[in-house]
């Protein structure tokens, strides 16, 4: 076995410069399916990440009558007990936090044109510990209203803003029914600009405290969801499973709730992700295909160029797996060579995207609006071991694959065929 | 000397397409140990497939080949290839040196393939046999670095190194000139003499068929004559 090793080593070096390009191939395959999948598995991270930062939190939680008809966002059905939710909430170590919103249906206007939006009535103080709305804002993220004073300020989508032509320190006008069925409006000053990513939120969202919307809305404290962050975790999994548990015991504990896992959320995005994953993962497939068969494309030149050395060799008393191995070590060792180089080349994309990233500058937003999720401005891709591991062992199966059916092919010919070939 | 290679209305069919070539159409052989056989004959008379035959490279459509008294007929292929591995050696036409190998390598791959020597063991047979054909020198070069008579000459060695019972040689002057062909066929005899191999070779080439002990004329499958050198040289 040792005579066919340094034969097929002795073969791949004689043949540099083919078994360089095929080892390209295969380098460049290898290391752009690492990196892609660094990116996705990034993108992805990044996507619920920001989905939980910024609108969805960790484990959101309705009334069972509240979440039968919550498309609509009536303002009843609200949860009766906000304090005792928060105060089992805080007893949890995986709990960080919890605030209360209520979302309501508004239209918005700048005197002369008006849009439809959402709002949200929140807490400032509590939403900033669950939510970073507060990191995305221009100007102030309510602050401290003036004392004796209504309170009618508002946090805006910056998109939202713009499509009314308005900005900061300019008054716009919410239009909204009250929780008793009546029609209100009245001034708000925008006190702040949101520019988050989330096209949700940007371009057809505001909120407003309660304290004003108590007054606007005549909500009396009404609360139709509450949000939860949890400790962050490395991986998504970790996450996934802290979730699911303190949501079963907010079911158990208020048996009239329904708590919501992020996941469970986020149910549609995590599906759109993994659809966009497959189509990234067969284009990278191809790509190593590719690197595959030229892999097979430089064994099978060997072999035919060798022929009558095959011949000879059968001659000499080479039994057919020892042939067998000789063409198949030519295309492992290529392949060896590919692989290591492409988890090199993988290895570095990866810690460009780990630690520098790609980023979107001004397209931030437009990436953002088009994909329909919030993305920061840089993208970050994450270390994926298995995934490196996987590549490297894909690119040897496929080397050996490759390697061996022409082989094959070459071992099946007799000693005489073999020798007569011309 | 006794007879080591006997063989008995031997024939081969080879199946083309549709149609069937005969090959070899009754050949009845003996050859002695320690004999210099010269097989002659035109281009698709049968000397090559006589000679796979008698390698057991290729095996006959019908009749007997006894090697030492037995019957390689009876031979399952693992036999046949202990068989070959440790009887046989063959000289080819075109050297067919492994390009990859050093000419030293290249004299110790049939002991590397038989795994009968240590490692020193076989440097050292391969070196001997490199001395004998003259190329102790170019021990270390690449068969690229040879001319044809050189590669030749390694081939020779190679084929020599395991002490075989029989060599068998297809066309191994026919891509050399004449004077080189002369040379390597001295070897031949020279090797014949020194250590009593069997050999069997194929040529067109007349200068060539002087030096074997026995020249055996085919055609058109058949042998046509089987004349002692000596005879030969009596009737000239």
């Amino acid at each position: 076995m040792k005579e066919v090793l340094r034969i097929a080593l002795r073969n791949v070096l004689r043949h540099r410069r083919r078994a360089l390009i095929t080892a390209i191939t295969m380098m460049v395959g290898i290391g752009l399916f690492i990196g892609m999948d660094s990116m996705l598995e990034g993108v992805d991270r990044m996507s619920i990440e920001n989905m939980i930062n910024l609108s969805d939190s960790s484990v959101r939680i309705y009334t069972k009558a509240y979440d039968a008809d919550r498309q609509s966002l009536p303002l009843e059905n609200g949860i009766a007990d906000p304090a005792a939710v928060a105060a089992k909430l805080a007893s949890d170590h995986r709990v960080v936090a919890s605030t209360e919103r209520t979302q309501f249906v508004a239209q918005v206007s700048n005197y002369r044109d008006a849009t439809y939006a959402v709002g949200n009535v929140i807490n400032p103080v509590t939403d900033a510990r669950v939510f970073t709305l507060k990191d995305h804002v221009v100007g102030s993220f309510f602050g401290t209203a003036s004392p004796g004073t209504v309170d009618r300020r508002v946090v805006m989508g910056k998109s939202l803003a713009g499509k009314l032509g308005l900005k900061l320190g300019d008054t716009v006008v919410i239009s909204a029914r009250t929780r008793y069925d009546a029609q209100n409006a009245d001034d708000f000053l925008i006190v702040g600009l949101l520019s988050t990513g989330d096209p949700v939120i940007d371009a057809s969202s505001f909120f407003i405290t309660y304290s004003s919307a108590n007054d606007f809305l005549d909500l009396g404290g009404l609360v139709t969801e509450m949000d939860v962050s949890l400790v962050k975790h490395a991986n998504l999994s970790s996450m996934e499973r802290d979730a699911s548990e303190v949501a079963l015991l907010v079911g158990k504990a208020f048996p009239t709730l329904r708590p919501y896992t992020f996941q469970e959320l986020a149910k549609s995005l995590i599906e759109i992700l993994k659809v966009k994953r497959i189509w990234t993962y067969m284009i990278i497939l191809v790509i190593l295909l590719i690197a595959a068969v030229g892999i097979a494309n430089s064994v099978l030149m060997s072999v035919y160029e060798r022929i009558r050395e095959v011949g000879v060799l059968k001659a000499l008393g080479f039994r057919k797996r020892e042939v067998v191995w000789m063409f198949t070590f030519e295309g492992i060792f290529v392949g060896l060579a590919g692989s290591f180089l492409g988890a090199v080349l993988g290895i570095l994309i990866d810690w460009f995207l780990v630690g520098t990233g790609v980023s979107l500058g001004k397209s931030a937003e437009s990436v953002s609006a088009s994909a329909g999720m919030a993305f920061g401005s840089t993208l970050y891709g994450t270390w994926n071991w298995g995934t490196i591991t996987f590549a490297v062992l894909f690119g040897l199966t496929v080397a050996l694959i490759a390697g061996y059916i022409p082989a094959r092919r070459a071992a099946k010919m007799t000693a005489t065929a073999a020798l007569r070939f011309v | 000397m006794g007879i080591i290679l006997k063989l008995e209305g031997v024939k081969k069919v080879y199946q083309k397409a549709e149609r069937s070539v005969e090959a070899l159409r009754g050949i009845d052989l003996s050859i002695n140990r320690g004999e210099l056989v010269a097989v002659v004959g035109p281009s698709g008379s049968g000397k090559t497939t006589l000679l796979n035959i008698i390698g057991c490279l290729d095996l006959p459509t019908s009749g007997n080949v006894i090697y030492d008294g037995r019957e390689l007929g009876s031979m399952n292929e693992k036999e046949l290839a202990i068989y070959r591995k440790e009887n046989i050696s063959f000289i080819f036409q075109s050297y067919n040196l492994i390009p990859v190998l050093t000419v030293t390598e290249n004299v110790e791959l049939p002991m590397v393939i038989e795994r009968r020597y240590g490692r020193k063991e076989m440097r050292e047979k391969a070196m001997e046999i490199l001395s004998a054909v003259g190329l102790a020198e170019m021990a270390d070069r690449f068969p690229r670095e040879l001319s044809g008579g050189q590669e030749q000459r390694v081939a020779i060695a190679r084929a020599l190194v395991k002490d075989p019972i029989v060599v068998l040689a297809d066309e191994p002057t026919a891509n050399l000139d004449s004077h080189t062909a002369e040379e390597i066929v001295e070897l031949m005899e020279k090797m014949n003499e020194a250590r009593e191999t069997t050999f069997v070779f194929s040529t067109h080439d007349s200068l060539v068929q002087r030096h074997a002990h026995r020249v055996v004329t085919i055609r058109d499958g058949l042998i046509k004559a089987d004349d002692a050198i000596t005879e030969r040289r009596v009737e000239v």
